[in-house]
């Protein structure tokens, strides 16, 4: 269920709420299941970020970060707005595991089919590392994978309009993926066309998930 | 704590409609579910609430207090669950959560933090203020006059804001999405299969990113703005009413142009469709042409549906198939004359770009 309080719940983990506001949740919590659940599953995924092992880069990189971090001028500080760079591999893995990783209450809706999850998904990309462009779309058509099977178990539980509607907008993210993948063949390197198949198959991840969980509730 | 209120659990089968008006402690919020019909939220200058209900022969609404929550919600008395069409009047400032699968979703003029979610319906809110989620699978989502956290999704349908401030995320898949007089510095909004047109302010150190796959995206830029405008097109054009002082070009696919200090960042990209940078007096002139013929269009809409409406014949009581038929009867010309013309264009801008390529190619071998 996507109620107000559902993207706050990260917020709540952190302790970022104010005490009206987190008591205004804690009492949503008391009802309602769905959040309740994401944030169970939420919980989870802060858990095993945190047992991840620290593992020491190749090289120290400390110096030149620092080099950078100090005006070299001594000037004052300057307030300028954040600015993060990241490589291409990284913002497409990012991406999706941000989808992946917040479609893991779904899991639990679904009654409760660990096997036909995205979470353990989630998992398996830590473990692989996400580091190319080749793995990040192998695991998440495994992603997909696994929510369309999810969907074809429910969608009994769906009226057969909904399910018409669904399946012509996942036919057109599908041709969208097509195009999308037929272009990087020709111009692999192209950040642009990388980012945007990325793009298109976090749209499919999220309407599926989408989905999944209407057929949950249904 | 549950407390039930008295006199609020209205199930009369003799009536066919419902009314009841209470007194509400200050902070209290409405949760509506209701299967299908229609939620119209008002609000009011006064601390009660009031619900109203076309229930029917056998449908029947429950009206609770859990907590500071009113709760709405309705059922039928057996067999299939009723279409209930409900109209409730609220303190301006109450918080709304409204849910439903077959229902249009209204909200008028209320101040707090709406979320609205349905499968089959349409959302139209005007007002809200705070966290404002809307999401509909199968109808199209408007919202006005709306200021906070917003996120608008839908996924078979067109999207509108006009005149909302604060952080905006909007997502479709299959439906143009249409923002006007936005004022913010944070900005996401993407298709898949529609067009994509901005008209709104673009605020120093501000975020923007307008992208579709299959569509066209107008952005409005105002003269004086700050901005580094990076713009990606597999297929599409570039075109800008203005001069672009290019900065950068990171392969043939994307360019970069920084207007005053570049410092908003604004991102426009479409695989297949062109990208247009405009004026904002331009665009809002474009935007009430388009307007216009759209009026246009629904003119003749209603024409159809005045004619059909002499030939109408439903009864709720036969439940979700009939309702779905009626369904079925009634938007079937409406949707067939909203595709046509869009898939008349993506065809024929497809087929343009095939034979162009193969007239360039040809006309190079010739010679």
């Amino acid at each position: 269920m996507n109620d107000i309080w559902t993207n706050r719940l990260s917020e709540y983990l952190d302790g970022e709420l104010d005490s009206t506001e987190r008591a205004a949740l804690d009492a949503h919590l008391a009802t309602c299941g769905a959040c309740f659940a994401t944030l169970g599953e939420l919980k989870r995924v802060v858990a095993q970020a945190q047992a991840l092992q620290d593992s020491q880069p190749d090289k120290d990189l400390w110096p030149s970060i620092r080099a950078r971090l100090t005006p070299e001028h001594g000037s004052a500080r300057v307030e300028v707005a954040r600015r993060f760079t990241f490589s291409v591999p990284q913002l497409l893995a990012a991406s999706i595991a941000l989808v992946l990783m917040s479609g893991g209450a779904v899991g639990i809706a679904m009654h409760q089919q660990p096997s036909n999850t995205p979470a353990p998904v989630a998992a398996r990309l830590h473990e692989r590392g996400m580091a190319t462009a080749a793995s990040w779309t192998g695991t998440t058509d495994a992603a997909i994978a696994d929510l369309q099977a999810s969907l074809t178990q429910n969608e009994s539980r769906l009226d057969t309009t909904t399910v018409r509607i669904v399946r012509q907008n996942l036919a057109i993210i599908d041709r969208a993926i097509a195009e999308a993948r037929a272009a990087l063949q020709k111009d692999p390197g192209n950040a642009y066309l990388n980012l945007h198949l990325a793009d298109t198959m976090r749209r499919k991840v999220e309407l599926l998930r989408r989905v999944n969980d209407i057929a949950a509730q249904s | 704590m549950v407390a039930t209120l008295a006199a609020a659990m209205l199930a009369l089968a003799s009536q066919r409609q419902t009314d009841t008006t209470f007194a509400v402690p200050a902070g209290a919020s409405l949760s509506v579910n209701n299967f299908g019909g229609g939620i119209t939220v008002h609000a009011w200058n006064e601390n009660r609430v009031k619900v109203h209900g076309d229930v029917g022969r056998r449908g029947r609404v429950e009206v609770s207090l859990v907590g500071s929550t009113v709760v709405v919600k309705t059922g039928s008395r057996e067999g299939a669950p009723s279409v209930i069409d409900l109209d409730i009047t609220v303190p301006q400032s109450m918080g709304l959560t409204l849910g439903g699968t077959y229902a249009d979703i209204t909200v008028e003029g209320v101040q707090g933090p709406i979320s609205g979610e349905t499968v089959n319906g349409e959302i139209n809110v005007r007002g809200g203020k705070g966290i404002i989620t809307l999401h509909s699978i199968q109808g199209s989502v408007t919202l006005a006059d709306a200021s906070g956290r917003i996120e608008v999704n839908s996924v078979n349908e067109a999207i509108e804001l006009s005149h909302v401030t604060g952080e905006i995320k909007v997502e479709t898949t299959n439906g143009d999405v249409t923002l006007t007089g936005i004022q913010s510095s944070s900005v996401d909004a993407g298709t898949i299969n529609g067009d994509v047109v901005y008209e709104g302010t673009v605020t120093d150190g501000g975020s923007y990113s307008f992208g579709s796959h299959n569509g066209d995206i107008s952005v409005s830029i105002p003269e004086r703005a700050n901005v580094t405008i990076t713009v990606a097109t597999a297929n599409g054009d570039i075109d800008a009413s203005f001069p672009l002082p290019m900065t950068n070009t990171a392969g043939k696919h994307r360019k970069t142009f920084k207007l005053g200090t570049g410092s908003a960042r604004m991102e426009l990209e479409s695989f297949q469709g062109d990208i247009e940078l405009r004026r904002p007096q331009e665009m809002r002139d474009r935007i009430e042409e388009h307007k216009h013929d759209k009026d246009h269009d629904n003119d003749n809409d209603n024409d159809h549906d005045r004619d059909r409406d002499t030939s109408f014949s439903f009864h709720f009581d036969a439940g979700a198939w009939n309702y779905a038929a009626r369904y079925a009867k009634a938007y079937a010309p409406k949707y067939a004359k909203a595709y046509a013309p869009r898939y008349a264009r993506t065809y024929a801008r497809m087929y343009a770009r095939t034979y162009k390529q193969s007239y360039r190619s040809t006309d190079t071998t010739s010679h």
